[in-house]
């Protein structure tokens, strides 16, 4: 038997223990466990802020970690730093480029970061000497669009990008530290643990990925499924960047993720997808433990977010609603309806106290 | 895509496969070494059940449930985020 039979003689076996290992641990279901608890009632959140300033399509929002500032990026081609609660605008960044995808606030509220089809993830610091924001760094080494950035700190950040590869970086040097390869299609999103020892990225393989930062190694692969041996060369159609920017920005790809977040405790990860449908996946138990759906509900999910305490998930979709569920009775308790088009972007402030959202109409708006 | 030419870096600890046409079958069999490790990593770890990852879940929710202000609502004396009208008597 030649050594490619064998690999994949080897392969379907291993396969096959997986599926064997989640079913044996399926001593019952979130469903089930739960009936007993209250469902949550219902949940009316106003319209508290809402901030105008962008002339385009709001592709990306993040809070800062004061739970007061949030950065935001448009096709106007600019960063915007607001502050939420007056609605002032902080900083106005205009960019190299402005087909932008993704943006990110670091943690100490020292830098921002945002990228897109220029390829580069570019860190502006904001609190330069002289007052001005300006481009400290430029993080070119990806071969396709950045989708993604998350910050670890003021000297490290994750990118996912568009070239099936997502690259932690010293940001200092400007060079790589890891690439993170194994995707088969593009990286659309990624998500960094609670604790930042993890990351999750999602690509067009269908298949979301649990990366050890720190061990450079993918721990899990959950979603479409496994990589097939039988597909290499084979990549997934890659997507024209021009129709990614205009269209939406989700590819053309039923059931894959198009974005993920991890709930509060970092053992599981809440996923929404094109399919209209978003999941809870148990990352200890390593399966699906929930759907959160309604046939009412056709069109894909853009974006998500955990309340504080994990009980909500407040999801945005193309048909311009966010819908908020029962993270444990999976049921939907409420609806954010104020945007003329599409929600682009959602995210709960570190305190809990507000959740913005961003959307197409060029508005982002305050609610609690 | 046009491939950019390579800059200086520190050697990375993941190798990035390239895509090679000429050695194409050496790479379809690195490929599948590849993905037969990733697969031996992925069945090798530990599964918790079911029961237990929902107990915690759900004792998670509760736990945090009344600091959660989306969930419990909050007071308009307390949120930053409300106009505060002044109250005219009268």
């Amino acid at each position: 038997m030649g050594e490619m039979e064998q690999l994949r003689k080897e392969a379907d076996s291993l396969k096959d223990q997986i599926t064997a290992a989640r079913k044996a641990v399926q001593d019952t279901t979130l469903q089930e466990a739960v009936a007993e608890i209250p469902a949550v009632g219902r949940v009316q959140l106003k319209t508290r802020k809402t901030l105008r300033g962008h002339l385009a399509k709001i592709y990306a929002m993040h809070w800062g970690a004061d739970s007061t500032l949030c950065v935001s990026a448009s096709q106007d081609g600019k960063l915007i730093v607001w502050d939420s609660i007056s609605t002032n605008k902080v900083n106005a960044i205009p960019l190299k480029s402005s087909w932008v995808m993704t943006c990110a606030y670091a943690p100490s509220g020292n830098l921002v970061a945002c990228g897109g089809l220029d390829n580069m993830c570019s860190i502006y610091n904001l609190k330069g000497k002289d007052g001005n924001v300006k481009v400290m760094r430029e993080l070119a080494a990806h071969t396709g669009y950045l989708s993604c950035c998350r910050f670890l700190s003021d000297t490290e950040i994750i990118t996912s990008s568009g070239d099936c590869t997502c690259v932690l970086w010293d940001i200092e040097t400007g060079t790589q530290k890891t690439v993170f390869a194994g995707h088969q299609g593009d990286c659309m999103s990624l998500a960094v643990s609670p604790d930042f020892k993890f990351f999750i990225s999602g690509a067009c393989d269908f298949t979301a990925k649990l990366w050890d930062i720190r061990e450079e190694q993918c721990r899990q692969t959950f979603g479409g499924h496994e990589s097939d041996i039988n597909a290499i060369g084979v990549r997934m159609r890659k997507i024209s960047p021009a129709l990614l920017h205009q269209s939406s920005m989700q590819a053309c790809f039923p059931h894959h993720f198009s974005f993920f977040q991890f709930f509060p405790n970092g053992n599981a990860v809440i996923t929404g997808s094109d399919d209209a449908t978003c999941k809870l996946h148990d990352l200890r138990a390593d399966q699906d433990l929930l759907t959160y759906q309604d046939s009412s509900i056709m069109c894909g999910v853009t974006s998500l977010a955990p309340s504080l305490s994990g009980r909500l998930i407040l999801a945005g979709y193309d048909d311009f609603n966010v819908n908020i569920w029962d993270t444990l009775k999976s049921e939907r308790v409420g609806v954010l309806a104020g945007h003329d088009n599409r929600v682009s972007c959602i995210g709960v402030s570190s305190d809990g106290m507000a959740c913005c959202t961003g959307s197409w109409d060029s508005f982002l708006k305050i609610w609690n | 895509m046009q491939a950019r030419t390579s800059r200086r870096r520190r050697p990375c600890s993941v190798a990035w496969p390239r895509m090679s046409s000429k050695a194409q079958s050496s790479n379809n069999l690195a490929h599948a070494r590849r993905t037969v490790q990733q697969l031996r990593i992925e069945a090798s770890i530990e599964r918790i059940k079911v029961s237990k990852a929902s107990a915690d879940l759900m004792n998670y929710c509760s736990e945090h449930a009344r600091n959660d202000p989306l969930l419990m609502g909050i007071p308009a004396s307390d949120n930053p985020f409300k106009d505060k009208k002044p109250c005219n008597i009268l």
